[in-house]
């Protein structure tokens, strides 16, 4: 198999785990017009979580896969009942202020629980080694990520394309005063959207533990990612979200080859162009 | 404004001023000794481990100048504005003339540049070959061992225990102390013979490593060296063995942190991996022995790299001071130049020319996963040895002299 076909695969499998830390912000503000600066954090708890689960606890990684989304939607949905709230109505200024200072809180949290060093979560014992095939090798493990993470993808999509509760929250957050006089209670519906995006969050972050290790300030990578994602494909698109993260697994990885020290800076440069000739990006709405 | 509203003012400014005044007060207690270190932000792992060290070394010379030594912590934040007004403010604040600690590249050279204008002696840590090269100067000592030494024993031994790995491949951060290496490394590689086969330049903000890999895999080296370093080399050579990488070739990380990053990648990665290490806490050396039972009693931790670093140059700044008997700075930094002395890794100088330090580093080798019993104990030294640039080839010319 050539070198760039190789790469646009290995892009896939990347873009596949970019598209889940960046779909629940992008569900968040989409549904919400909530800014939230602390989906990074949500991310590195996830990961932390996996890590005390997994390793700490000794129940596996795939127990922390099924617990770990859990237990940040509870933590997502407590935090948004007493804090984040209050600011729906606010500046978009004041929500990222607030929920900056949310996500610090919660890496100074980590770091007093876990110190500052980098933890290793092993990759489970059944998706240890690689796939061979001709000239392709790829971890087993990313394969798992990439195919577990476009069936989420999937059910996403028919959760809030396809479901009655999908419409309550679509029609919420259009037109959130007729939908409460028809009887559906919105701040409960925004509450769960908001502690649903945050468990995708996690559950990135359980997901790219046993690849990327743990350590306090990945939450900060996993922000600056999925924000990139989300201006590329457009803030509240679901669809923007998959082509977003595609496109940005993609081009790091050719890139990789074609101009490696760019690789990274070009997604950055690539935001930048998307925002000057599409600043609602490819698949927002105006 | 009212009698009422004076008297609130006056008595919230006492309050939030007495807190000051006891600063200044413990201030003028004991002999200042800074210890410059990130210990916040994205390098708050170097700090953790570096305050340690220069901890270490106040219980081995708890009196200095016949005052009990005090290690003045300071923040440098991985930013090296803030490393040099940090340390100026705590020069001021408690005549503190002295600074060691294990520092960024760019704060290193920051700091001991101002050391040099303020008055002071500066003894660090730091990757660039700068801060004893072409930014040396009279205040700056660096302790930790060059690119060059770090190449020469790391790559040469293993070509020459390896002669049938011919075509080795890099993976390099593209900046000052990434090229550093990769240069080092292409002049030894053409020394011997060695074909390299590809190179992956790659930005310092990259934790996403499987294209560089790929690109590697594709050209099929015998050897994968890894130039990069602390949380970028952690995920190249995590994703590496992911990739089964390890089973195809041999691997060699040439600027490894060490136990601490051993602990990070765990076990069934480290083993069968070469690294190189600038210390280790297993050396069989008389100061070392001592050094890890002090760590290991006090603080119930096994030193790191940047533990060693801070130790080592915090306890011979407060020697010379003690041998001189005056904290003159200039004094000081003359009884420094050339010193020998019985280190961590066995016998070391701090050579006059540059104020560079001369010490062993190490290429080590992970143990099988299924022998490591004790999580400090992964890996073990192939072999050893001092290499420093000549000083003739050397681009130090004591500015500041």
């Amino acid at each position: 198999m050539s070198l760039y076909l190789l790469q646009i695969f290995n892009g896939v499998g990347i873009g596949m785990l970019y598209f889940l830390i960046a779909v629940g912000l992008s569900i968040i503000f989409g549904l919400l017009r909530f800014v939230n600066f602390a989906h990074g954090a949500f991310f590195m708890v996830g990961a932390y979580l996996a890590y005390a689960v997994s390793v700490s606890l000794g129940m596996g990684f795939w127990s922390a896969l099924a617990a770990v989304p859990a237990l940040v939607f509870v933590l997502a949905v407590a935090l948004e009942r007493v804090l984040l709230r209050r600011a729906y109505r606010l500046s978009h200024m004041a929500q990222i202020l607030l929920t900056f200072g949310l996500s610090m809180i919660l890496q100074e949290l980590a770091i007093v629980i876990w110190g500052t060093d980098g933890l290793h979560m092993p990759t489970p014992d059944a998706l240890g080694g690689v796939v061979e095939w001709g000239g392709f090798i790829y971890p087993k493990y990313r394969l798992f990520v990439m195919a577990f993470t476009a069936a989420l993808a999937g059910l996403l999509w028919w959760l809030l394309e396809g479901t009655r509760l999908g419409a309550v929250v679509r029609a919420g957050s259009e037109f959130g005063d007729m939908t409460a006089l028809l009887g559906h209670d919105i701040p409960r519906v925004f509450m769960l959207v908001f502690g649903l995006g945050a468990a995708l969050a996690a559950l990135a972050g359980v997901l790219a533990a046993p690849i990327r290790g743990v350590e306090p300030f990945m939450g900060l990578d996993g922000l600056s990612i999925a924000f990139v994602v989300v201006v590329i494909g457009g803030m509240g698109s679901f669809a923007g979200a998959l082509v977003g993260g595609l496109l940005v697994g993609v081009l790091q990885s050719v890139l990789s080859s074609v101009w490696p020290e760019m690789a990274r800076p070009v997604i950055y440069l690539c935001m930048a162009l998307v925002l000057l000739t599409r600043p609602y990006g490819l698949f927002g709405r105006g | 404004m009212d009698r009422r509203s004076f008297m609130k003012v006056s008595g919230g400014l006492a309050l939030g001023g007495l807190p000051w005044y006891r600063s200044f007060a413990a201030d003028a207690d004991g002999f200042p000794m800074g210890c410059a270190t990130p210990m916040s932000g994205v390098f708050a792992e170097i700090g953790k481990y570096s305050l340690i060290g220069a901890q270490a070394a106040a219980l081995d010379v708890p009196e200095v100048l016949g005052k009990p030594t005090r290690i003045v912590s300071i923040d440098s934040e991985g930013n090296p504005g803030v490393a040099v007004r940090k340390v100026r403010e705590a020069m001021q604040r408690t005549g503190m003339r002295y600074v060691s600690g294990a520092l960024l590249s760019s704060e290193a050279i920051a700091v001991g540049k101002e050391m040099n204008r303020a008055g002071g002696v500066a003894f660090v840590g730091a990757g660039a070959d700068e801060v004893t090269g072409s930014e040396c100067n009279r205040a700056t000592f660096r302790w930790s061992s060059t690119t060059y030494g770090a190449i020469e024993q790391t790559v040469r031994p293993l070509a020459r225990l390896m002669p049938q790995a011919r075509r080795w491949y890099t993976i390099t951060p593209q900046y000052v102390f990434g090229d550093a290496l990769l240069n080092n490394a292409k002049r030894i590689f053409s020394e011997m013979g060695i074909e390299h086969v590809g190179n992956s330049y790659h930005s310092l903000t990259e934790s996403e490593f499987s294209g560089y890999l790929t690109n590697a895999m594709a050209a099929r080296p015998d050897v994968l060296l890894i130039l990069n370093y602390g949380a970028q080399s952690t995920a190249t050579l995590r994703q590496a063995v992911s990739f089964g990488m390890k089973q195809k070739m041999t691997i060699l990380m040439a600027y490894s942190d060490g136990v601490t990053q051993f602990h990070s990648l765990g076990k069934d990665i480290v083993e069968d991996v070469y690294f190189g290490c600038q210390y280790w806490h297993g050396v069989d050396a008389p100061t070392n022995k001592h050094f890890v039972e002090l760590c290991r009693r006090n603080f119930k931790v096994t030193p790191p790299y940047n533990t060693a670093l801070t130790y080592i140059s915090t306890r011979l700044t407060l020697e010379a001071i003690n041998r001189v008997g005056s904290a003159d700075p200039a004094g000081i930094a003359k009884a420094l130049e050339g010193w020998k002395y019985d280190g961590l890794t066995g016998p070391e100088e701090i050579r006059a020319f540059d104020h560079q330090g001369l010490k062993d580093y190490y290429l080590m080798k992970g143990k099988p996963a299924a022998e490591v019993s004790d999580p400090d104990e992964m890996a073990v030294i192939v072999s050893s040895g001092e290499s420093t640039i000549p000083v003739e080839q050397s681009l130090c010319k004591m500015a500041g002299a």
